[in-house]
């Protein structure tokens, strides 16, 4: 599904990422820890289309290059990024944005758009699922919302569009232990044989919950390491200084 | 510069002598001066007189009829009436209402002795007005229903200056929703120059939205002169986007204690307008609150300015003043000037104001697109919910959804 081919990025003539490659399958869960300023968000970024970084290198997604492909088509083909601090906009009705959201990309997949009452009906049971209070999303997005609830919404935004590919930049920090586990369960109920999520994290602890398929430690701009789920454990214990 | 001015008070009918002589007064007064430019203060950002230089080879007074008005009303909300043609009282329908709480009519000058003005379009305006409306709202009667004012202009209108009055009273205990709708046919520039009365009586509550319903070739000047009474309550709405020129100038005396004034503006500027907002709130007595907050959106190649005024006098203790105003401006081909002013001589007071003016949030935009939202749509969101602000405020259901709608089709006809 996903191919990251010798990608190299350079912000302001400081490069970040050096040489990662990576190949993501259907049906698989990946997981990139590291250290601070090994580079995983960046990645993630490079990976929605954000703008300001010189990339080299290839992503290939569904067999096709990325690299002049917009941010909204990206999402659109299926690629989410769950942000690791997501954006208070005042003003922006969250069920409002929740529904021009999707109805953007079920029109680009082609589908019918979905009138009020049916989105309304969707996202009070995926809301639900999540435990998120349904007034929130009568508020205006993300606006005073708690860390928790900020990352709840990220995550009932990847299981109302279905992305084929779910990066997740650090959804687990600042989470209390039954906000990690409805969030280790959103992805877990998500896990389809046709779509792969690529958690980044700090710390083993959602892994606990979500059982990855690969582990891989990037650092200094490059995947130095890959293994099972059993290398999460191994770096809880010892740390990334004996890589 | 050559242009044509031909004022003329001569054609004006049933006139007393004194009244003449007042009227021929203001004109003189008016011609020492001419059209006002950025020698003024009021006019600090604008040169009035150059851009209407540069619009009209002449400019002439008169009444003029407008034959069959085709004035579309709204069918949004079930309301009262008053239509105005080229700035003459047409017709009014007050169905929702007991009528023998409310007296309209043509209006009429009774206060052509008062003292002249050095505000050269007002002095315009004394001088040449024709028409307007005059209404009244008897003591403890609330509206039913809103009422719409259908401020109408004819296709006939080239060089022409409209000048006209209107007058709301309302007495003690009243409450009256008015909504101001500009719209017009006319295919040739033209200049409408209003003065508005508002007195609003103790423990009333006067609110007024001002809706531009088309795009114009009027050149517009509205001057507003308010006065609240005891724990009276006025509100006014500017959404009249769209047009050419329009300045809206609101002074405000607020006469009474306990009395709260409210002035709130959210524009969606495009090609070519130019929209300002002047205001002096004058807090008299004490106990007293303004709030004040404009919100403008500038897309392309236009031009907007608030000048905002908190007078404070001695005795005007306990004042609780506020005044904000934003612009997001989405192209560097257009221009937003701030003057925000306060003037306090009491010392126990709450006086507040800030300007702020910038592009829109990259982020914000980004965050928005990797929702596959693209970049246009994203901008439109951002757009709404800048103004979105202003509009939350409005309480009654029925209008607010009436102003959004003809917000969505500035903000998405562009």
């Amino acid at each position: 599904m996903l191919e990251i081919i010798n990608l190299k990025t350079t912000v302001n003539d400081k490069s970040i990422l050096n040489g990662v490659n990576l190949k993501i399958k259907s049906g698989e869960v990946h997981a990139i820890m590291g250290p601070n300023g090994s580079g995983k968000s960046t990645l993630a970024n490079v990976l929605s289309g954000k703008p300001g970084y010189d990339i080299s290198g290839q992503i290939l997604f569904d067999g096709e290059n990325l690299n002049n492909v917009s941010i909204e088509e990206r999402a659109q083909k299926g690629i989410f990024l769950a942000f690791q601090y997501p954006l208070e906009i005042p003003g922006v009705n969250t069920n409002n944005f929740l529904k021009t959201s999707l109805n953007s990309i079920r029109k680009s997949r082609g589908e019918k758009e979905l009138d009020t009452l049916t989105f309304l009906k969707l996202v009070k049971e995926k809301s639900s699922e999540l435990g998120i209070d349904e007034k929130f999303l009568s508020r205006q997005l993300n606006v005073g919302f708690s860390g928790g609830e900020k990352k709840k919404n990220e995550i009932l935004q990847m299981k109302l569009l279905e992305p084929k590919l779910a990066v997740l930049d650090e959804t687990d920090s600042g989470l209390d232990i039954d906000a990690l586990r409805i969030v280790a369960d959103g992805v877990n109920s998500s896990k389809t044989e046709n779509n792969a999520f690529l958690i980044i994290t700090h710390y083993q602890r959602l892994l606990d919950y979500i059982k990855p398929d690969f582990v891989h430690v990037l650092s200094k701009g490059k995947i130095i390491k890959t293994g099972n789920s059993e290398l999460g454990q191994q770096l809880e214990k010892s740390g990334y200084t004996n890589l | 510069m050559n242009q044509n001015l031909e004022f003329n008070i001569d054609n004006i009918k049933n006139i007393s002598l004194q009244e003449r002589q007042s009227r021929e007064e203001s004109l003189k007064l008016f011609s020492e001066e001419g059209f006002p430019n950025k020698r003024l203060e009021e006019w600090k950002f604008t040169d009035f007189k150059k851009i209407l230089e540069n619009n009209f080879d002449r400019i002439e007074s008169g009444r003029i009829m407008s034959g069959e008005t085709q004035v579309k009303q709204i069918e949004d909300f079930k309301h009262n009436f008053v239509i105005l043609s080229n700035g003459i009282l047409k017709s009014s329908n007050f169905n929702y209402e007991d009528k023998n709480k409310i007296k309209i009519k043509e209006y009429l000058n009774n206060n052509f002795k008062r003292s002249k003005s050095l505000n050269p379009l007002i002095n315009l305006n004394d001088a040449l007005f024709e028409g307007g409306y005059s209404l009244e709202v008897s003591s403890n009667y609330k509206f039913d229903k809103p009422l719409v004012v259908y401020n109408y202009f004819s296709d006939n209108l080239k060089n022409k200056i409209i000048n006209n009055k209107n007058s709301i009273i309302l007495a003690d205990y009243a409450h009256l929703e008015l909504i101001e709708i500009n719209s017009d046919i006319s295919k040739n520039n033209f200049i409408q120059n209003n003065y508005t009365d508002i007195e609003i009586g103790q423990n009333s509550s006067f609110k007024n939205y001002n809706v531009q319903g088309c795009k114009s070739k009027g050149f517009y000047y509205k001057f507003v002169k308010s006065s609240l009474k005891k724990k009276s309550n006025y509100e006014n709405y500017i959404f009249s986007s769209g047009l050419k020129f329009n300045k809206i100038e609101e002074d405000v005396d607020i006469n009474g204690e306990e009395a709260n004034c409210k002035i709130q503006s959210a524009l969606f500027l495009n090609l070519d307008s130019h929209q300002e907002i002047k205001t002096k709130i004058n807090h008299l007595k004490p106990n007293c609150s303004s709030y004040q907050k404009i919100k403008n959106v500038l897309n392309k190649n236009c031009k907007s300015a608030f000048q905002g005024k908190i007078f404070v006098k001695d005795i005007a203790q306990k004042t609780d003043a506020y005044q904000l105003s934003k612009a997001l401006i989405l192209n560097d081909t257009s221009e937003f000037s701030a003057k925000p002013e306060l003037e306090i001589y009491a010392d126990d007071v709450k006086c507040s104001h800030g300007s702020t003016s910038g592009s829109i949030s990259q982020d914000s935009i980004y965050y928005l697109m990797t929702r596959g939202i693209n970049k246009k749509n994203a901008i439109e969101l951002l757009t709404k919910a800048f103004l979105n602000e202003v509009i939350s405020n409005i309480k009654s259901v029925e209008i607010k959804k009436f102003i959004e709608k003809n917000l969505d089709r500035q903000i998405y006809e562009h």
